[in-house]
């Protein structure tokens, strides 16, 4: 399909536990047999918790870290193989923001020189005028190209971040908690960049995140991951109004609203996220729910449509049906 | 546990990797010296006849390689050498054998040893203590009086060679004010006051030298400790600035200063051959130094593999140490 | 209702001194709490909130300067003696932190640490002491509490340990709990538990609960009275239905609206604030909020010249905001 500007499929991701050599070889499953696919024009909210293995994700579809198992294509062609130098055009349509802006600009460059690095991977020099061009689309402007990353706040700091991820006019942004490190007041500006300039440059997200309210402001698809797997997904408006699995109707009930004395039927899930070490049999969220049942234990359920939707799916035996 | 098991199972299966290593390097070493033992044990005056003989008695006279497995055999099993009545024995563990000193190193190893241990484990003791509560009271007084005096008495501990404050303090203490002996030994067995009042200048000079490193260490240890959350937290509780110091803040700042402590002693304990020098006493240290003067191969090799011994069980028990100090660290 | 407050707090002022001068972090504060009720200090970063719960707790470092009121029962705890301060501390006021994991101290298990906070204020036996901290331990629900109390911190997950620092907060019935950001660095599954242990909490013990918090989901739905601080100041204050229904302040109002939802259909855009939270000392004469309010220009001249002060909102009992905008800033 020629739309489809990422897909995964079967992608795992294990991390090897050392450990003695008379013990079984333990693995952190931390992805475990997903399939993704982005297409032209979406932003897809990735929402779960920690240890979902949402980031391990993210890194493994921009070639970051390599699947254990799986394969990943990048517009259209498949790069799971594809190393080194030849990794250029690939990163070319694919970028990374990372959620901590402070940290993933160098303090003793310049932001000009920020900026033109992601230019000189590609073996392009860049003209100032292109710079102070990148810094205008995110809301600078040309005169902070000689400063350096200390002397901006974080919300200043994460365009620039985003500036540099332009440089190389991706076709896709994958956002790994872009704003959870901000105010609220600065959160909503980064926000509404992030949508400014998919209107301006036509640009895709994946939008990771934990906060629920972030992913439905800006995604139109959204999938839920719960231990390394995605339990749920489809578009964002039916996920959020009427969702299937049971762990995503928990965890919207859990997200607090701005509305004192709001009626909530919440459903407060019982202990922790499993060990990704040692996951649960059959259905990873079985532990903690309260539809669980015999068959839950013997399969893992597959992401089937949900009743009376084509986009919206849900892995779970026993779904939530639309009330409506 | 099995898991701390495997760890040292491991560790030592390393160590002994290394000590063979090292054996062998510093065989290869000394043979490439160009003079002869076998030219001092000849006598005068030394015929072709006697030389060869003597080579041949000290088995100088094989390859490097078959001498260095010759060593090694001795180590397990013992070695002879000659033959019948002037035959020499040593038994095993044999790391070789000292023809000047006419005795098997591993004995003069044994003999020496509780000098440089009373030397090093005395100093030792001292240089904790006056490091360790030195650190933490420079760290509560962070930029005044207080700090600057004990880094600075640890700038001239750091700046100071050992031999030049030992030959001071003889001279003040020893020569001018006649308080302490200045010189020998004398065995803890026969009269604990005697080896305690012989040993304290040593311990003194060795304990000032050693102690800045200490002082330095814990002073940036506990500056960090103490700006950590869980300090706060302490103090949230309720608890007093001691309790708080002592009980989460230098507990905290512990872990880098056994280890420290580990390797030092570690170190020491091989030999502190300055020391010994200086105040005439016969450790391992001047075992090594008048060893090298006389080109008595035999005693360098088995007293620089046992000092290396030494240093790699420290590491060793340093690594074990930190276990059983710091919760977090695991030995899988 | 009619409940005295525990905690009041009058004029509070909070000044660092720096290298760079004198450096204002929190300007004229006042709010009170009672027995069982809950107080949000909702604000950004450098808005204060912090600073003002570490200054009623007496825990901020020594280069900052205190001046005002806190009264625990009426009790001035401003210039209070160090020891003084240490047997209310923990014991009448106590703190839940933010980041659980480091405010636990890794060296410690947990029911030694929770056992800890119980024998600072009590001369109970080491063991009475543990039985406390596992009966504590059990009460905010961790399974096998007696067992799980002989754990390091490291060996819980995220949201268990901050069960743990609110065991250790509560082992002696605090009147009141300062909790800043208790539920920031959870997931939100684990938030709802927390948060509902909390509000359990304080309905089976009366405790009086400071949240401070940027989350205004969180506050929404735990709080009774809310304070909004901004640069140091207090912006607004009002019952938590003044503040999300009647917001009076401009700031108020823009935080309100920036916030994204998640059981609403997502607006075409969220309302933003412009610029960012000035630094805390920047801003010395007028209104702190003015160079990014959007009626300051309506209002003129006031906005920068003249400070405004907390002002009754008329008609709407204590409700309460700083602004030169007489009116609702939706009906300007």
């Amino acid at each position: 399909m020629p739309d489809e500007l990422l897909r995964l499929d079967g992608v795992r991701k294990y991390f090897g536990v050392r450990g003695a050599p008379w013990r079984e070889g333990k693995a952190v499953r931390a992805v475990d047999g997903v399939d993704f696919v982005v297409r032209k024009g979406e932003t897809v909210g990735l929402v779960g918790e920690s240890g979902s293995g949402k980031s391990t994700l993210a890194r493994v579809a921009t070639r970051l870290l390599d699947p254990t198992a799986g394969t990943v294509a990048i517009g259209g062609a498949d790069v799971t193989k594809v190393r080194g130098r030849k990794l250029r055009p690939v990163r070319r349509k694919i970028q990374l923001v990372f959620q901590d802006p402070q940290a993933s600009l160098n303090p003793r460059q310049s932001v000009g020189t920020i900026l033109t690095t992601p230019f000189r991977a590609q073996g392009v020099r860049p003209t100032r005028a292109q710079l102070v061009d990148l810094l205008r689309q995110v809301g600078l402007s040309g005169e902070h190209l000689e400063r350096y990353p200390h002397e901006f706040s974080g919300g200043q700091r994460q365009r620039i971040g985003i500036a540099r991820a332009l440089s190389v006019q991706p076709e896709l942004l994958i956002c790994d908690e872009p704003v959870s490190a901000l105010d609220v007041s600065v959160q909503a500006q980064v926000l509404n960049l992030l949508a400014d300039l998919r209107d301006e440059l036509g640009l895709s997200y994946v939008l990771v995140a934990h906060d629920l309210a972030v992913v439905r402001q800006v995604a139109s698809r959204v999938a839920v991951m719960y231990l390394g797997t995605i339990v749920e997904e489809g578009p964002a408006a039916e996920v959020y109004s009427a969702p299937a699995h049971p762990y995503t109707k928990a965890l919207l009930s859990a997200v607090p609203v701005p509305e004192p004395g709001a009626e909530r039927d919440r459903i407060v899930l019982s202990g922790d996220v499993p060990t990704p070490i040692d996951p649960p049999s059959g259905c990873p969220f079985r532990t903690r729910c309260y539809k669980a049942e015999d068959v839950c234990a013997t399969k893992r359920p597959v992401l089937e449509p949900v009743e009376g939707s084509t986009e919206h799916r849900a892995a779970c035996y026993f779904p939530e049906t639309p009330t409506l | 546990m099995p898991d701390l098991a495997w760890f040292v199972v491991r560790r030592l299966a390393a160590a002994i990797l290394v000590m063979l290593a090292l054996s062998l390097a510093v065989y290869l070493i000394f043979y490439a010296l160009p003079a002869d033992p076998a030219h001092l044990a000849c006598g005068k005056p030394c015929t072709p006849d006697r030389l060869e003989q003597a080579r041949h008695f000290m088995q100088l006279d094989q390859s490097t390689l078959q001498q260095y497995l010759n060593f090694l055999k001795g180590v397990f099993a013992g070695r002879t050498f000659g033959e019948g009545t002037a035959a020499v024995h040593c038994n095993a563990p044999c790391f070789g054998y000292s023809f000047p000193l006419a005795r098997p190193v591993t004995t003069l190893i044994i003999e020496r040893l509780p000098v440089t241990a009373s030397i090093a484990l005395g100093a030792a003791v001292l240089w904790l203590l006056i490091g360790v509560s030195l650190g933490v009271v420079a760290a509560l007084n962070r930029g005044r009086l207080l700090d600057r005096l004990a880094v600075g008495f640890a700038l001239v501990g750091v700046a100071s060679p050992s031999f030049l404050v030992g030959l001071l303090a003889i001279l003040v203490f020893g020569f001018w004010l006649n308080m302490v002996p200045v010189n020998g030994y004398v065995p803890f067995t026969e009269s604990p006051v005697d080896w305690a009042w012989h040993l304290i200048t040593p311990w003194l000079v060795l304990a000032l030298i050693q102690a800045a490193a200490y002082i330095r260490l814990t002073r940036a240890q506990m500056l960090e400790e103490l700006s950590l959350d869980h300090i706060t937290t302490a103090r949230a509780k309720g608890a007093g600035e001691s309790r708080v110091v002592l009980r989460h803040g230098l507990r905290g700042a512990l872990v880098p200063i056994v280890t420290l402590f580990g390797l030092d002693l570690g170190g020491l304990l091989g030999g502190a051959i300055l020391t010994e020098k200086v105040f005439s006493m016969q450790g391992l240290g001047e075992l090594l130094l008048s060893a090298v003067g006389q080109l008595d191969v035999a005693v360098v090799v088995g007293t620089t593999l046992f000092s290396a011994f030494l240093i790699i069980l420290a590491n060793l028990l340093v690594d074990i140490v930190h276990g059983a100090l710091d919760p977090r660290v695991s030995h899988g | 209702m009619a409940d005295r407050p525990v905690l009041e707090v009058h004029d509070l002022h909070v000044t660092f001194r720096t290298e760079n001068g004198l450096v204002p972090a929190v300007d004229g504060i006042d709010f009170a709490v009672a027995p069982g009720r809950t107080l949000a200090i909702v604000g950004e970063s450098g808005s204060g909130k912090s600073v003002s719960s570490a200054a009623v707790m007496g825990l901020l470092p020594a280069n900052a300067d205190v001046k005002g009121e806190v009264l625990l029962d009426g009790r001035e705890l401003v210039g209070l003696p160090a020891d003084e301060l240490r047997a209310i501390r923990g014991n009448d006021i106590a703190l839940v932190f933010q980041d659980a994991l480091s405010a636990l101290n890794p060296y410690y298990t947990v029911g030694w640490q929770v056992a800890e906070a119980y024998r600072l204020h009590h001369s109970v036996s080491k063991k009475e002491a543990r039985r406390r901290a596992v009966e504590l331990l059990d009460l905010v629900g961790i399974p096998g509490a007696a067992r799980r109390a002989g754990n390091y911190p490291h060996e819980f997950s995220g949201g268990m340990r901050q069960r743990v620092v609110i065991a250790m907060a509560l082992v002696n019935n605090p009147k009141v709990l300062i909790a800043d950001e208790p539920t920031t660095a959870l997931d939100v599954t684990v938030q709802a538990q927390i948060m509902r242990l909390l509000a359990d909490v304080q309905a089976e013990f009366g405790t009086a609960l400071v949240l401070i918090s940027h989350d205004l989901g969180v506050v929404a739905e735990t709080a009774d009275d809310v304070l909004v601080m901004y640069a140091g100041r207090a912006a607004e204050r009002g019952t938590v239905r003044d503040l999300f229904h009647r917001a009076a302040h401009p700031y108020s109002l823009g935080l309100l609206g920036a916030v994204p939802r998640v059981d609403v259909p997502p607006r075409p855009r969220l309302a933003t604030i412009p610029g960012t939270p000035p630094s805390p000392g920047s801003i010395t004469t007028g209104c702190p909020f003015q160079p990014r309010c959007a009626y300051a220009e309506r209002v003129g001249e006031r906005c920068v010249t003249e400070r405004p002060e907390l002002t009754p909102r008329p008609g709407e009992g204590d409700h309460e905001a700083a602004c030169h905008l007489g009116r609702r800033p939706a009906d300007a």
